[in-house]
């Protein structure tokens, strides 16, 4: 399920250096380490100094100075990500990142995440990563979206070679002597909703196919008008 | 895989992401992936006055599983291209 935000103090020091544990077992690794971070969760002010690491698994803040202050989510649980730079939204160039949680269909506007003064990470719903040299913003973007392809939903079925489209000649290339431009996924009832779980998208396909006049065979109508002045 | 063909013939083009918390991004279509991950360009948040502090990023990449629709550009439909597309799916390839 969801995990959301959640407590990060596994930490192993290394060469003088602390850094997180990661589940190295399972393949997990370090694809970046940015000093001088600071984290703001929700409405809650910054909190700093800190050390970004992103692995392919999670992205990972913790504290320089109270070694058992840190905190983590799993890509699984980032829904979008973007670099914002508007002074007006936040006063700082910063990562910015919505966090899918468990109860995302109740109305929370940040505040429900604190009660009592005690933080629910679990109801943290956005997280904003401030490094102190904004050039770093845009490097850190990209190990984003290269982390977050690594994670797709775990209902996976027949992995397939990953393939991002990024110009129209790209598309020309493909289409040219490629019979297979549109390939026809072999199990109707479910033609895309394996790989997102996206089953409305998947219903809609298949209203296409049956509902809509505009897509019956005009070669076939057309024959049976001939015919018919025969 | 459909999807994921015709999101291909949509890069370049302006199209609406909502996502399944009523979040709308509007923007250019960057890339897309086959999880149907979205990047996206020149974006602007649909409902500023609910979401300010969205109104800053120019960027952003969505992941596939929280998106709920994509609206798309009406000249961005190729009826033809579908018209085959579902027909080939229809014989059973």
């Amino acid at each position: 399920m969801v995990a959301g935000l959640k407590e990060f103090t596994a930490r192993v020091e290394r060469n003088g250096v602390y850094e997180p544990v990661l589940d190295a077992e399972n393949g997990e690794e370090l694809m970046r380490v940015q000093p001088g971070v600071s984290i703001v969760l929700g409405n809650r002010p910054p909190e700093s100094p800190g050390t970004l690491y992103i692995s392919t698994k999670q992205v990972v803040w913790l504290s320089d100075v109270d070694r058992a202050k840190g905190y983590a989510v799993d890509f699984l649980s980032i829904s979008l990500h973007a670099v914002s730079r508007d002074p007006e939204a936040y006063t700082s160039p910063c990562i910015y990142t919505q966090i899918e949680t468990e109860d995302d269909e109740d109305e929370s506007d940040g505040s429900d995440s604190e009660s009592n003064g005690v933080l629910d990470l679990s109801k943290i719903t956005e997280m904003r990563l401030v490094p102190s040299d904004p050039n770093q913003l845009d490097s850190l973007f990209e190990v984003f979206c290269e982390c977050a392809e690594l994670n797709p939903e775990l209902i996976e079925e027949g992995e397939e070679e990953h393939n991002w489209i990024f110009s129209a000649d790209q598309l020309e290339d493909e289409a040219i002597g490629d019979d297979s431009e549109w390939p026809v996924p072999q199990n109707l009832s479910n033609p895309i909703g394996q790989s997102n779980g996206d089953h409305d998208l998947a219903r809609t396909v298949l209203e296409l196919q049956i509902n809509d006049q505009r897509f019956e065979d005009a070669e076939e109508m057309e024959h049976e008008s001939d015919s018919d002045r025969h | 895989m459909l999807f994921f063909s015709y999101f291909k013939e949509l890069v370049g083009r302006e199209v609406t992401v909502e996502l399944k918390n009523d979040l709308a991004i509007r923007g250019t279509l960057h890339s897309v992936d086959q999880y149907l991950n979205i990047k996206l360009e020149n974006t602007r948040v649909v409902d500023q006055d609910k979401y300010p502090h969205m109104m800053s990023v120019r960027n952003c990449f969505i992941r596939g599983s929280v998106v709920r629709y994509v609206q798309l550009p009406p000249e961005g439909v190729d009826v033809e291209l579908l018209h085959d597309a579902t027909r080939r799916e229809a014989r059973g390839g």
